[in-house]
């Protein structure tokens, strides 16, 4: 099992999926992320799946899961770097990613969770 | 229906699933599916993958290809379970069908190939597939495993390879060092040798010079007595003597005066060997000089019709050299000269040679002359040229040493040429020192000995001291403990060649006033820069110009900065 590395920049967490996830894989991302925005106070999170190639109905729920135990605990989650082939499969599964914000890239993720911030303060 | 398999893999883990979706996007891919058919055969086969493993069972996929599309025909073992989950629902959105035949525990995928894009064969993409065909993780860990091993295998070998070859360098390196070792045993050993062959050398030589000095000394003693006897006896107030004892008593005493005139000449050979020959120069007129010999041999001429002549030229003048030693070369060589010429006449000749500052004596006889053999020989002591001449003639051999010795320590030169029976041509040639010299001190730094002997030659009577240097740092350390009035440098030195040395000289505060001449063997003299000499054909005259020069500049530029200040 291969163990995700959580980065952090600020007050927000970058994830970088660079492999595919098994089930363990990603039980252990969502107990470490829930952990880190506890212990670091994080505000926002997000999760990088450019070199993801493929996104199952599993992977799918995993990131809505991961977007709502975030907000739980007063962290925004954006996935961003969602190839067009994804994200055509995604909404022909009928998957709609409910809860979960997206951005084109990493750098437009940073910006949006800044304002996302910046409206609330 | 099922058409041609194009592959198969099994499905118990999640790693498997992987395997089987990168499997099935590969197949697309070579059938000729669009890159969004290949990401949708993909993640149908991850849904229906999950879901075999979340039933609990085991699969086993097998990819086909029929005519116009792709079967994946899933079998997962046991047949509990899989009823229509949402696993196949989602599936059935990506591909064109999916079938689940629960009965028999098989779900089948087809996934239509699209018209327009002629496919490869099956065998054709089987081939493709080769490389990936340990399709499960399993396989592919055990393939790389073995992968592993064969790496460790090699590097392994080349392990062995490379420590034999450290083997072998080490143990040339050892031979090699032991025989440098051996040689350097050798050498150091060659070194203690000659250093013992050189010094019983000394020993020898300084032996002889005691030997030589103390035997004349204890010889002459007894020898004086003799004679001083042999005067009282035959003096007036002797008691009278028999005519006979009388003519053998003067015997005695001209013998006993022969003697002390050999010994005497063998006290002088012995000082001038052990170097304590020290001129002592005052002006001397050399056409006074010349008369007085001629007045002194006149008695020597044996032969009827053997002419002295005796030529100097009057350019010559007077010379400052050592009176006593001039007249004794002169008076040996003429005596020699006489001695052994029968008819004809006996010259010589003083002249000056203005390029290399000397006053040339030349004495030509035409007497017997001397075999080419012995032309060398006759500079070694006691050695006297056989012939019937010779044997009349007294002579112990050791004029013509003697004469050579007192050339050298006069800072001149002997050299004889002769043949047999035309006559003997020696030519002396000593320094034609001016009155008084114009310039204090010169340092000449050359590592070539026989440069530095020639520069205190041509310097000799111009400067009045001539110090030497082998070396740059000689040469600096000579020059601060006593700084001269110009310094000739040669470019080409060991350990600190000229220009460094100039560098220093320039860097230090009192040095930096001494003018310098550099010297060359490599410039040819028309190229030569400002101040500077070739080796070649160096002549006296140019030397003193540009030594004058470098000195007259030196107090120019001296001037010139005294005035700035």
């Amino acid at each position: 099992m291969e163990r995700v590395p959580i980065l952090k920049l600020g007050d927000i967490l970058i994830v970088s999926i660079q492999i595919d996830l098994d089930d363990q894989s990603v039980l252990t991302l969502q107990e470490d992320l829930a952990d880190t925005v506890v212990s670091r106070g994080a505000r926002g999170v997000i999760i990088d799946i450019t070199a993801v190639e493929i996104v199952d109905s599993f992977i799918g729920r995993m990131l809505s899961t991961i977007a709502a135990m975030t907000r739980m605990l007063d962290a925004e989650t954006v996935v961003v770097g969602m190839r067009p082939a994804v994200a055509i499969t995604l909404v022909e599964l009928g998957l709609s990613l409910g809860g979960v914000r997206t951005a084109l890239n990493l750098e437009k993720g940073v910006v949006m969770l800044e304002h996302a911030r910046s409206a609330e303060g | 229906m099922t058409g041609e398999v194009l592959t198969r893999a099994d499905i118990s883990g999640d790693q498997d699933v992987f395997a089987v979706r990168r499997l099935g996007r590969r197949i697309a891919e070579l059938v000729g599916m669009e890159s969004q058919d290949q990401i949708r055969m993909a993640t149908a086969l991850s849904e229906i993958g999950r879901e075999v493993l979340a039933s609990g069972a085991a699969g086993h996929v097998t990819f086909s290809l029929a005519e116009d599309r792709v079967v994946v025909t899933v079998e997962y073992g046991d047949g509990h379970g899989m009823r229509r989950s949402e696993g196949l629902t989602l599936a059935g959105r990506l591909v064109d069908e999916v079938t689940l035949a629960a009965e028999e525990g098989r779900v089948t995928l087809v996934k239509r190939v699209p018209g327009h894009r002629r496919s490869p064969s099956a065998a054709d993409i089987r081939a493709e597939l080769a490389p990936l065909a340990p399709a499960t993780a399993l396989d592919e860990l055990r393939e790389q495993n073995k992968e592993l091993a064969r790496t460790l295998e090699e590097v392994l070998r080349l392990n062995g390879e490379l420590e034999e070859t450290n083997q072998g360098v080490m143990a040339l390196y050892n031979q090699l060092s032991a025989e440098l070792e051996e040689t350097n045993r050798g050498v150091v050993a060659l070194y203690a040798e000659l250093d013992e062959k050189s010094s019983q050398l000394r020993s020898a030589a300084e032996a002889r010079q005691r030997f030589w000095a103390s035997v004349s000394h204890e010889l002459r003693l007894p020898l004086t007595s003799i004679i001083g006897l042999v005067r009282l006896m035959v003096g007036q107030g002797g008691q009278p003597l028999s005519e006979e004892q009388e003519h053998q008593v003067n015997l005695i005493g001209s013998s006993a005066e022969t003697l002390l005139g050999l010994v005497g000449e063998l006290l002088d050979l012995a000082k001038a060997e052990s170097g304590r020959l020290d001129p002592e120069p005052s002006l001397v007129d050399v056409v006074a000089l010349a008369e007085a010999l001629r007045g002194t041999l006149h008695t020597a001429v044996r032969a009827e019709g053997v002419g002295l002549v005796i030529e100097v030229s009057p350019e010559v003048g007077e010379m400052l050299v050592d009176e006593v030693m001039l007249t004794r070369i002169l008076r040996n060589l003429l005596s020699n000269a006489l001695k052994f010429t029968q008819e004809g006449e006996v010259r010589l000749s003083a002249e000056v040679d203005p390029e290399m500052a000397e006053v040339v004596f030349t004495i030509s006889d035409t007497g017997v002359g001397i075999p080419e053999e012995f032309l060398e020989r006759v500079f070694e002591e006691f050695f006297q040229v056989p012939g019937p001449l010779q044997l009349k003639a007294k002579g112990t051999g050791l004029g013509l040493p003697y004469a050579r010795r007192l050339a050298e320590a006069l800072g001149g030169t002997l050299e004889l040429s002769s043949r047999q029976g035309e006559g003997t041509t020696v030519e002396l040639r000593v320094p034609h020192r001016m009155a008084s010299p114009e310039i204090g001190h010169v340092l000449v730094a050359d590592d070539d000995a026989g440069f530095r002997a020639l520069a205190r030659r041509l310097l000799f009577g111009f400067a009045a001291v001539v110090d030497e240097a082998a070396d740059g740092y000689e040469a600096l350390e000579r020059m601060r403990e006593h700084v001269p009035d110009v310094a000739l440098v040669d470019l080409f030195m060991p350990r600190l060649d000229g220009a460094a040395l100039r560098q220093r000289m320039a860097e230090d505060e009192i040095l930096r006033e001494v003018p310098v001449v550099t010297v060359s063997g490599a410039l040819d003299e028309q190229e030569s820069a400002h101040l500077s000499l070739s080796k070649h054909g160096l002549r006296r005259d140019r030397l003193l110009e540009t030594v004058r020069e470098a000195v007259r500049e030196a107090v120019a530029a001296r001037r010139g900065g005294g005035a700035d200040d």
